[in-house]
């Protein structure tokens, strides 16, 4: 019931899946929905990034309520910044810090970004694909 | 005036590479930073370049301890984009298998935890029990460690002859209701040595998005075998335990109950057993789509996200551990302890470097 409420106090249309329920919202809303998900005390899962097609790239933050996953997911093109959510969910810090290593995704408002599995002085984008290893 | 101590990646309170850094006053810690990535072996790289066959071997190397663990989840979410149906025996004995597996990550854990504290014999009398499980495992798969039970669509070997099975979770109930859990929660060592050491707070555990027997131990009553019913879980009765004090005491507290609870589980799975195929046949392929999978594992919520296009190559395999999820917590969980307290805060903890590097 809470997870219920808590999607209509978010808003927006959200799809039923198998795996849990799913919105797609532009990325600057994020760090909005992250603030009503921790006062419903949503636990923060992961965030996911995907490469798509012509540079763009899939971006998914995921919580749990009550067993049900709440799925939040962005499309953007590669090298736009994405806001920060660990002032909100410390838990996200790792999950933000892994996604630039692997897709050189930037996020706006952390003091700091290190590296969390690349070596310090290792380029970030690890994961992106180049012309030569096609999807 | 503070100073810091840096511990790791290479140290002898630590058997693998991962290095916290200790800001000290005096004895007390008020603040630290943890460095992960030692053993980075880009897993989820590889797995985009090989095909989902090749995958299955590959995930379940993703962990040394639930190997079981990572192959299933995988092969689940495949199974989930391809809408394939696994047949019910084949989904009671992944189910066996995913408890053996938490008995022997519950029972290693609780060992390493006993020399800690300094209860050598009982270290001794723990990983004897999970020797047994082992043998257990072995009987069903013909491996200890990396078990190659699970296909897509199903498991790849019977359960012939429960009987070593039950055997060990008979075994297994009688030294933890019958010793582990009464010494664990009235031996005063323990207590001195685990009470209101390295607590949690329940919301802190929110924010930091722990999971399992850790975010149990800190009152988040979370168990996705109860609250998202997969396998068998759904057809068997068991308890979730839960305490609210969030110290070291407790997760000792909440691993112990959760033995006798797999116990439970493995019993009336093998009573319940259904007849017929094991899996679903040869499949190499699944159509387009994505899937989240979440799972159980012994240390917590294990989360694969896969995506495929129709072709025998995953587009995108991200694999969260729940490792990943509770090494940070470590930072909250160490403030206003002593140094000396750390090691055991950390091996409360369970973790698994090599799970969260992948």
């Amino acid at each position: 019931m809470r997870a219920e409420d808590t999607r209509l106090q978010i808003g927006g249309t959200w799809i039923e899946r198998a795996d849990g329920w799913w919105l797609t919202v532009p990325a600057a809303s994020v760090q909005e929905i992250a603030h009503t998900l921790l006062k419903a005390e949503a636990r923060f899962v992961t965030m996911v990034a995907q490469s798509e097609p012509n540079h763009v790239l899939k971006l998914s933050w995921h919580w749990d309520m009550e067993g049900t996953l709440l799925s939040v997911v962005s499309f953007l093109d590669e090298g736009i910044a994405v806001p920060s959510i660990v002032d909100t969910y410390p838990g996200a810090d790792w999950a933000e810090r892994e996604t630039r290593d692997y897709y050189a995704v930037t996020f706006e408002g952390r003091k700091d970004t290190p590296t969390l599995m690349l070596r310090d002085d290792d380029k970030p984008g690890r994961f992106l694909r180049t012309s030569g290893d096609s999807l | 005036m503070s100073y810091k101590i840096p511990i790791g990646p290479y140290h002898i309170a630590l058997e693998e590479p991962y290095k916290i850094e200790l800001e000290c006053e005096g004895e007390n810690v008020i603040g630290s930073s943890l460095k992960v990535g030692f053993n980075f072996r880009g897993i989820e790289w590889l797995a985009e370049r090989k095909n989902i066959t090749q995958s299955i071997a590959l995930l379940e190397r993703v962990c040394g301890i639930c190997s079981n663990v990572h192959s299933m989840c995988f092969c689940m979410g495949l199974e989930r984009i391809g809408n394939i149906e696994v047949p019910e025996r084949g989904q009671h004995i992944r189910t066996v298998m995913a408890e053996l597996e938490r008995l022997h990550s519950h029972l290693l854990w609780a060992g390493v935890a006993a020399e800690l504290i300094g209860f050598e014999t009982l270290f001794m009398q723990i990983f004897r029990l999970r020797e047994s499980v082992m043998d257990a495992l072995e009987s069903i798969s013909g491996n200890r460690v990396n078990y190659s039970m699970n296909r897509i669509g199903g498991v790849n070997r019977d359960i012939l002859d429960d009987t070593k099975i039950r055997e060990v979770s008979q075994a297994i109930r009688t030294v933890t209701e019958g010793t582990l859990i009464p010494l664990l929660t009235t031996d005063q060592t323990v207590i001195a040595r685990c009470k209101g050491v390295g607590v949690l707070t329940r919301l802190e555990a929110i924010a930091y998005g722990a999971v399992g027997p850790v975010a149990r131990a800190s009152g988040v009553d979370t168990d996705l075998r109860r609250d998202q019913p997969y396998l068998a879980y759904g057809k068997v009765e068991f308890v979730v335990p839960v305490q609210t004090s969030g110290d070291v005491l407790a997760r000792v507290v909440v691993r112990a109950l959760e033995i006798v609870e797999s116990c439970k589980i493995i019993d009336q799975v093998l009573d319940r057993m259904p007849q017929g195929p094991i899996h679903a046949g040869d499949i190499y392929f699944v159509p387009e789509g994505n899937a989240v999978v979440r799972i159980e594992a012994p240390r917590g919520e294990v989360f694969y996200y896969l995506a495929t296009n129709g072709s025998d190559t995953p587009l995108r395999v991200k694999v969260r551990t729940p490792s990943f999820a509770n090494i940070p917590s470590v930072a909250a969980m160490v403030l206003r302890n002593t140094i000396a307290d750390v090691p055991l805060i950390q091996a409360a903890l369970d973790p698994c470097y090599s799970c969260t590097d992948r």
